[in-house]
């Protein structure tokens, strides 16, 4: 009797199959995650003289990334776990890494699309172009900041076991980075908070992103927010990862 | 669609041999031992908190136990875990797929899984199996219990495996369902597989299981066929007391060996 396992590719194919349908079954609530940035976008018009175009494409896009990764990739996560979802995929001849790249490719294209519909009401409606270069190096750049959201997430989901209590727990950092972040990134919260918020996750992506749009003003301190960044990834994905229990 | 290094075995379906499962301190699986033959169907039976869904899991490699040796058609579930989870389907207690996508979406989830990609014909032809051609397009949360055990038993079957694990596959099912579901089991049966299943119900384990292993506090007590279970204890003053209409049935032996004592 031979035994032979199914390729990884055919796998992972099965998975982003059903991963990507479950997207598109739930586009009511990618509607809503696409909804706040754009609402911001259009509302911070009155902006673009004052701070600039690029301002408020990475205010928008920040937000955006925030909504992706802490209420739709650890929301999904933590109600998978709790009803035995992934229990049920895990007893199948599956790595679980595969389980969990499709998880996250499905967030890393909705990052994407919430990118370019930022991007494209940005011009549109506040009439900011930004050069081909540098909406390379933003998309670029939004990808690295899901992928630290997508790592508190991680983070989150590691750590508390219960989907209610993580919910909630998303809901308040979500609502605590975007009142903070935008409020004290102003400095309208003092300059202490404003120095805190430049290096928290919302400062570093905020800074990465803006830059990123003008890619020639990059400087040392764009280099540190980008080291910042990616050590954030580190820490939050590796505990996240160590902490995380399937069942 | 499969990988070019096949395996070849040739031992029996499912060994387990001197399993410990451990939480922290406490100790739910001591040093149990039994094997499953192909063409058989198993039942391993115990009060709630026994061990048996320890032991389960760890066959199905959902954890890993303190020691010992669990092999599937000659794999090391430990050493070779994909492999002996190709060679097994598994039915579990409160089966969970996800609930945006239709069955006909599952089946084909399950199918690619498995490496057995199947045509939407294909998943047509294994809905109208189990009549449920009609409920292609709903989703499983939309299905009653015994239409959700039909499609999960598909699903745990649709590699055909050597091994199928089926926890309580009839909890909360109506007669009819269940009648159904055994002669399902016994077609697997029929077809050569081994079939592993726990259940609460010694009428289900008499009627369908070859063997029986009754598990208490970790440990395994008593293993046999259900007729020589009966026999050989139905001299036994915890049995006889514990009977009710004067004939000794299985219940009245599980009940005798484990204890009249409710578990949590």
């Amino acid at each position: 009797m031979q035994t032979r396992i199914p390729q990884t590719s055919a796998v992972i194919s099965a998975l982003l199959r059903a991963d990507f349908t479950i997207l598109w079954r739930n586009r009511r609530s990618l509607r809503l995650v696409l909804l706040v940035p754009l609402v911001i976008v259009i509302s911070w018009k009155g902006l673009v003289d004052k701070l600039g175009g690029e301002y408020v494409l990475a205010g928008g896009i920040t937000i955006g990334l925030i909504s992706i990764g802490l209420l739709g990739y650890t929301n999904s996560i933590a109600r998978d776990r709790d009803k035995g979802v992934f229990q049920r995929l895990r007893v199948g001849p599956v790595s679980a890494w595969t389980i969990m790249a499709s998880r996250i490719a499905v967030q890393v294209c909705m990052v994407m699309i919430m990118t370019l519909s930022v991007f494209i009401v940005g011009y549109c409606v506040d009439k900011i172009a930004v050069s081909p270069l540098g909406y390379v190096t933003s998309f670029l750049a939004a990808i690295l900041g899901g992928a630290l959201y997508l790592s508190l997430g991680q983070l989150i989901v590691g750590m508390i076991k219960n989907p209610e209590t993580v919910n909630s727990t998303t809901r308040l950092v979500y609502f605590v980075f975007i009142m903070v972040g935008m409020f004290g990134e102003l400095g309208v919260l003092g300059k202490v908070v404003e120095d805190i918020v430049h290096w928290s996750p919302y400062g570093v992506v905020n800074t990465l992103i803006a830059t990123s749009l003008k890619p020639e003003k990059w400087t040392q301190q764009t280099s540190m927010a980008l080291l910042a960044a990616l050590g954030y990834i580190v820490v939050f994905a590796g505990i996240g990862i160590k902490k995380f229990k399937w069942n | 669609m499969m990988n070019n290094s096949p395996i070849t075995s040739s031992v029996p379906i499912l060994e387990v041999s001197q399993l410990h499962v451990s939480y922290g301190t406490f100790q739910a699986v001591k040093g149990i031992s039994f094997s499953v033959s192909s063409g058989e169907i198993f039942g391993l039976l115990g009060p709630n908190g026994a061990g048996k869904t320890s032991t389960l899991s760890a066959i199905e490699g959902l954890i890993k136990p303190q020691s010992g040796q669990i092999t599937v058609a000659g794999f090391s579930v430990l050493e070779k875990p994909l492999y002996a989870k190709a060679n097994m389907g598994v039915q579990l207690q409160s089966t969970s797929f996800q609930a945006e996508l239709t069955i006909t979406e599952i089946i084909r989830l399950y199918s690619g899984i498995y490496g057995h990609p199947l045509t939407t014909a294909e998943v047509n032809a294994k809905l109208e199996e189990i009549n449920l051609a009609d409920h292609s397009k709903k989703k499983f949360g939309e299905l009653s219990g015994g239409q959700q055990q039909r499609v999960s038993l598909v699903i745990s079957t649709i590699h055909d495996p050597q091994l199928v694990l089926l926890d309580e596959p009839t909890t909360g099912l109506d007669p009819q369902s269940r009648r159904q579901l055994w002669d399902r089991i016994d077609t697997i049966k029929a077809k050569g597989h081994a079939v592993l299943l726990t259940t609460h119900s010694m009428e289900e384990a008499e009627a369908v299981c070859d063997r029986i292993a009754i598990v208490d506090h970790g440990q395994l007590i008593a293993i046999d066929t259900p007729e020589a279970l009966i026999a050989q204890h139905r001299n036994d003053p915890d049995v006889i007391s514990v009977s009710r209409r004067g004939k000794i049935t299985l219940e009245d032996v599980f009940i005798g060996l484990t204890g009249r004592a409710v578990r949590s």
